[in-house]
């Protein structure tokens, strides 16, 4: 069904709206709790988050909240000093990795008390969601937006698929499949890459997403163990590489082909017919809608589709994993400094914006992304802005939870070096495999050491 | 008379008063002196000296995020293993020293040639000037930003051109040989304050020197080599020391253009970057802390070396006459 831009923006005022229009500010009766929201819903999201404050407000007229949006920009920076700080604001909003790394520091507060005293239904979420804000048992957090259909979706030209000879409607479900339509779609000249089928990034975040399609595992559920180099491990890494080599001409290539662009911006080259299969992550229907409106209305020019699998794999179907990747799991955390007062109004908030209707909910289906609360995505509203509605909730529905510690910014990095140092040829895919094992699980175990020897 | 008087008394007390501040001014100058270079020293102490000082103590101890108190004590831990067990301090550290082996010595070349040329009387020599300077002004994240497109492998102008002539197109940003290169030409931009301070020696050289060598029958050569050179070595070691301080901090560039890991093979990490990635990603304050003591320390000797070698090829002028 398409629907022209301004009855999809029509569509969700009216969802916003539906839940009730802001109501007056009611009076406080007491003192007015300043909360300073730290967060990086910037661009088309900041108004959308300015209503939900909106409605915030008028349930708690004693909290206001004021709307700090933080460039994305040395992000790291901002956030370790702020959290760090001995005045950090009401509220923050941080990664799983970050979130893990204040709490163990004891920067931020877990709000299983709150959660009692406020009877907050938990149960809302889906447990692969709200699992990934524990640490040590405690909560420290409530999810929004979705840490799934972060890497199991994949978003895909239909034009160029026609172009090559395929049935635009049956996109590839199988590594094999991929690679074929892949090859026959990517056009090369002297100056690189012109239209490009398909990319496997050597980068850690990729490989262990491939890894789950293969049926392969990052890392014990306990966090302990990491799994990586099995042999459907170095058989995803071999399968990378060769794409990345035979089809795509080599790495070089994919990150000249894809230098100074980013789907946030209007000059991602899936918006100029150059692309074939995007792996995305859900926020990508929002800015599709935003950067090429008219693109996004014209659902016979693209489709949305499951992440292939090794066909070659018996057990291999097709997944996503949640809580892998550094941009995912989003939470809103309470800093441990602040009076019990300001923490209460930060958990208020933090509760609209997990579990009200007006809140996460309200604020995801205007971007046409899922929520991590069930519920919400069982609106058919939804089906109206996203046409590929259901393939999301089966993407979700595959993700599969990823045990991080807070040493995985490190961990990361030593993964994402060795596979690229196997993408320049420095490496066999087998000796970037191990030596990252090796190295990633003595630093797993030196941190495993010192947490067991603080907790026992 | 009365009237003289009434007009006289004003003047002596005005001359008086004068003179009693005036020698009030003289017996405190120093004090004086003082205040007026209070504001900065104030600043130095509480904005340099005293993070330096808390740095230098930071660096011994295991501080993380959040660590409340007093950090623990580990004595020489970090440094222990920044020398024994980070991969990346040798890499960073080659590279960052890649990058100030070529980008110091070129942009000093390139500083001085310009402003050989701009030294020049020709008419309008003041726009050019005003031209050759204007690209220091530009902030230099808006610059890197602009080479950033410039360098792109596909559309950059750059590379539209080597493929206009006929030559390859090179991957600027993306090839872990030509990312350090890239970083070095990008240096070249801010060539400008340099290029200031050549000129402003170059017109400090008296005119004279450059008669006496024509009736000598001197070539231009030779009063570039004999004259020019000699006499600009305190600004060619002033500019020296300085790019070479610059060079080592190298950072906003880098991070602009390739990222915090440092591109692809980590070929563009260079040692702020990893003194970053440590405090801000990972966590590690106290371990970055000592990798920036350690960087200090480089700096350090190297400049107490430079300063300590000086005496051997800057030519201060005033040499001669003592030896004589």
């Amino acid at each position: 069904m398409k629907l022209s831009p301004f009855v999809r923006l029509a569509l969700a005022l009216v969802m916003l709206f539906s839940v009730g229009l802001v109501p007056a500010l009611a009076e406080c009766d007491g003192e007015v709790i300043e909360l300073e929201f730290m967060n990086w819903w910037g661009a088309a999201r900041e108004v959308l988050m300015d209503t939900l404050i909106g409605h915030f407000e008028a349930e708690n007229p004693c909290v206001k909240v004021i709307n700090q949006v933080q460039p994305w920009d040395n992000r790291a920076e901002l956030l370790a000093t702020a959290a760090a700080s001995s005045n950090p604001p009401g509220i923050i909003m941080s990664t799983r990795p970050e979130t893990y790394q204040f709490a163990i520091n004891g920067l931020i507060i877990p709000i299983d008390a709150f959660v009692e005293a406020h009877a907050t239904d938990l149960s809302v979420f889906y447990d692969g969601e709200i699992g990934l804000q524990y640490w040590n048992g405690e909560l420290y957090g409530l999810p929004m937006p979705t840490a799934g259909g972060l890497t199991g979706l994949m978003i895909y030209n239909k034009n160029l698929l026609r172009d090559a000879g395929f049935d635009p409607e049956d996109p590839p479900e199988t590594w094999q499949e991929l690679e074929e339509m892949a090859a026959a779609i990517t056009v090369a000249d002297a100056m690189g890459i012109d239209v490009l089928g398909a990319a496997a990034f050597g980068t850690d975040s990729e490989f262990v997403a491939w890894l789950y399609t293969n049926n392969g595992k990052y890392v014990t559920e306990d966090g302990r163990t990491l799994l990586f180099n099995s042999p459907e491990g170095l058989e995803t890494l071999e399968w990378m590489l060769n794409l990345t080599n035979n089809v795509n001409h080599g790495t070089l290539n994919i990150t000249d082909f894809f230098q100074d662009t980013a789907f946030a911006q209007g000059d991602h080259p899936f918006y100029e017919d150059k692309q074939a299969f995007l792996h995305i992550n859900t926020s990508f229907f929002g800015h599709f809608n935003v950067n090429d409106p008219d693109g996004y209305a014209d659902t016979e020019s693209w489709g949305t589709m499951l992440r292939p699998y090794n066909g070659d794999n018996p057990d291999a179907h097709s997944a996503g994993t949640t809580g892998y990747n550094y941009s995912g799991a989003w939470a809103y955390t309470i800093p441990a400094v602040h009076p019990p007062e300001m923490q209460e109004a930060a958990f208020k908030f933090a509760e609209f914006i997990g579990v009200h209707p007006q809140g996460g909910c309200a604020f995801l289906f205007a971007q046409s992304r899922p929520s991590p609360v069930q519920e919400c995505n069982e609106n058919p509203a939804y089906y109206d802005v996203n046409p590929y509605w259901s393939v999301v909730l089966e993407g979700l529905a595959l993700d599969t939870p990823v045990q991080i510690t807070p040493v995985q910014g490190q961990l990361s990095e030593i993964l994402s070096n060795n596979i690229a140092e196997a993408y320049h040829g420095v490496k066999s895919p087998a000796d970037a495999l191990n030596d990252a094992h090796a190295e990633m699980q003595e630093l797993l175990d030196e941190f495993w050491a010192e947490f067991d020897a603080e907790n026992m | 008379m009365a009237q003289a008087s009434i007009k006289a008394k004003p003047d002596q007390s005005d001359a008086t008063w004068k003179t009693r501040f005036q020698e009030w001014w003289f017996r405190n100058r120093a004090l004086i002196g003082f205040a007026f270079i209070f504001p900065w020293f104030a600043g130095f102490i509480i904005f340099d000296a005293l993070p330096f000082i808390y740095n230098l103590y930071l660096s011994f101890t295991d501080y993380q995020i959040g660590t409340r108190g007093v950090p623990p004590w580990i004595g020489f831990e970090n440094y222990i293993e920044i020398f024994t067990d980070d991969k990346l301090f040798g890499k960073s550290m080659y590279n960052t020293v890649y990058y100030l082996g070529f980008s110091v010595p070129l942009r000093l070349i390139f500083a001085f040639l310009v402003a050989l040329i701009l030294n020049l009387r020709v008419r309008g020599m003041e726009l050019y000037r005003t031209l050759f300077y204007v690209p220091s002004v530009v902030p230099l994240v808006a610059a890197t930003v602009i080479f950033a497109g410039f360098l792109n492998t596909r559309y950059g102008f750059l590379n539209q051109f080597l493929v206009l002539i006929g030559a390859a197109p090179v991957r600027w940003l993306s090839s872990p040989d030509a990312i350090k290169p890239s970083l070095i030409l990008l240096s070249l931009w801010g060539f400008g304050g340099q290029m200031i301070i050549f000129l402003a020696g170059l017109q400090g050289i008296p005119e004279d020197l450059y008669e006496a060598a024509a009736i000598d029958g001197g070539t231009g050569w030779h009063r570039l080599l004999y004259i020019t050179l000699p006499l600009m070595t305190p600004t060619i070691f002033f500019n020296l020391l300085l790019g070479l301080i610059g060079g080592f901090q190298i950072f906003e560039q880098v991070f602009i253009l390739i990222g915090t890991n440092g591109g692809p093979l980590q070929a563009g990490l260079v040692y702020m970057l990893h003194v970053y990635n440590k405090a801000f990603r990972d966590f590690e304050f106290g371990y970055s802390a000592a990798l920036s003591v350690i960087l200090f320390l480089i700096i350090f000797v190297l400049t107490i070396m430079l300063v300590y070698t000086s005496n051997r090829w800057v030519f201060y002028g005033d040499a001669q006459d003592d030896d004589s």
